[in-house]
């Protein structure tokens, strides 16, 4: 959709098409549809050549002689790959002795090893720095126990989206510590983990629950993005 | 990704009652020179953004730009579906959005350069009608003063 109105204003575009179904409607100009999960539309992390490779046919297609073009990238799908993200509600939850603020300063620990390992993070999305995110804790904690507590980084952030970006945050600084404590291990066996055997998966189904049960059509909206 | 048919159900269905534009045919622009001597953009509906800047919203049609000389340390992802696994993203953020790529690509001169700026939004919206009748307009008139030639588009 997008791609037709650069297309309209002159722009010539190049599509990278994930649901070949929807791009076989939408009809853009150009789109190469490529064998990956969601998430990864350019091919595998840290495999330069599949990238560059995905870039070559893409680019490729301004020299099509068929107009519009749908093309395939080729490949399927790699072993142990369900071209979505596993759920919760597709993990057994075992149980977590420790509690959520316990763990989630010894997931800090090894956080911070991939900071300084990888000169990067992709927490942020809160606003609040990672030191702080056993407060975060406390102030989910204290909305699914029906308890008000602020944090002075909401600012003007309606309270459902506040919500999902600390959980987002709090998701992905334990996806950077696993990476540290279990390099090269499956995604998919990744995800099993979190929503298994961490006492953070097992809070975001409550807070979802919590978040569901509410009055607020913008909170039960918001809890689709907190577990499924 | 698998055919819409091999996901599970769920899925399937959220996927086939997504706002989807439906066309018989395609705009046609022309490329008025060869692609090592065009400028090359990157539009995402990756929900990407530069760390500090507004997180995206859910539903939220509207855009961020992410300068061109923005890193993998300077970008974050707000994308509100869980449909996809972060990991990639975290690992390597060229999965989604080839910034280093695109920088080899100029580099062996199989691409002019890149423009000055890239752009972002926000898929997977229930509600397209902004994107299509602002959002898109206004990036492709950003883009045609940025004196991009060719608009790379990735999903997520």
């Amino acid at each position: 959709m997008v791609a037709r109105r650069l297309e309209e204003a002159g722009l010539v575009t190049v599509s990278i098409s994930l649901i070949r179904e929807h791009t076989e409607k939408i009809k853009p100009p150009r789109a190469l549809w490529v064998p990956f999960p969601f998430g990864l539309p350019l091919g595998h992390p840290d495999d330069a050549a599949e990238q560059r490779a995905v870039l070559d046919a893409v680019f490729g297609l301004l020299d099509d002689p068929e107009f519009p073009v749908l093309r395939d990238f080729g490949g399927e799908l790699a072993e142990g790959e369900t071209g979505t993200s596993i759920q919760a509600a597709a993990v057994e939850q075992s149980a977590v002795a420790v509690s959520l603020a316990d763990e989630v300063t010894v997931m800090r620990r090894y956080w911070e090893q991939w900071t300084e390992r990888m000169g990067r993070t992709a927490v942020g999305v809160s606003g609040v720095a990672p030191v702080r995110f056993r407060g975060v804790v406390r102030f989910l904690e204290a909305f699914v126990d029906g308890r008000q507590r602020t944090l002075p980084e909401q600012g003007e952030t309606p309270l459902p989206l506040f919500i999902r970006y600390c959980a987002d945050d709090l998701r992905v600084l334990y996806l950077e510590a696993r990476l540290v404590m279990k390099p090269g291990e499956a995604q998919a066996d990744t995800q099993r983990w979190f929503w298994g055997r961490t006492a953070l998966g097992a809070f975001l189904r409550t807070l979802r629950d919590v978040m569901n049960d509410s009055d607020d059509e913008q909170m039960r909206a918001c809890a689709y993005g907190i577990a499924r | 990704m698998p055919r819409l048919a091999t996901l599970p159900q769920i899925q399937r269905n959220m996927l086939l009652t997504r706002a989807v534009e439906e066309n018989d045919a395609a705009p046609r622009a022309v490329l008025s020179g060869p692609l090592a001597e065009s400028t090359v953009a990157i539009v995402t509906s990756a929900g990407i953004h530069c760390r500090g800047d507004r997180p995206f919203g859910r539903d939220d049609p509207s855009f961020r730009v992410v300068p061109s000389t923005a890193g993998g340390a300077d970008l974050l992802q707000s994308h509100s579906s869980l449909a996809f696994d972060k990991t990639a993203f975290v690992r390597d953020v060229n999965v989604v959005f080839p910034v280093d790529r695109l920088a080899e690509l100029v580099a062996e001169q199989r691409i002019g350069r890149v423009g000055p700026r890239h752009y972002s939004v926000m898929g997977a919206l229930h509600d397209v009608t902004a994107v299509r009748d602002e959002t898109a307009p206004e990036l492709a008139r950003r883009l045609v003063d940025d004196g991009v030639d060719v608009v790379l588009l990735t999903p997520t």
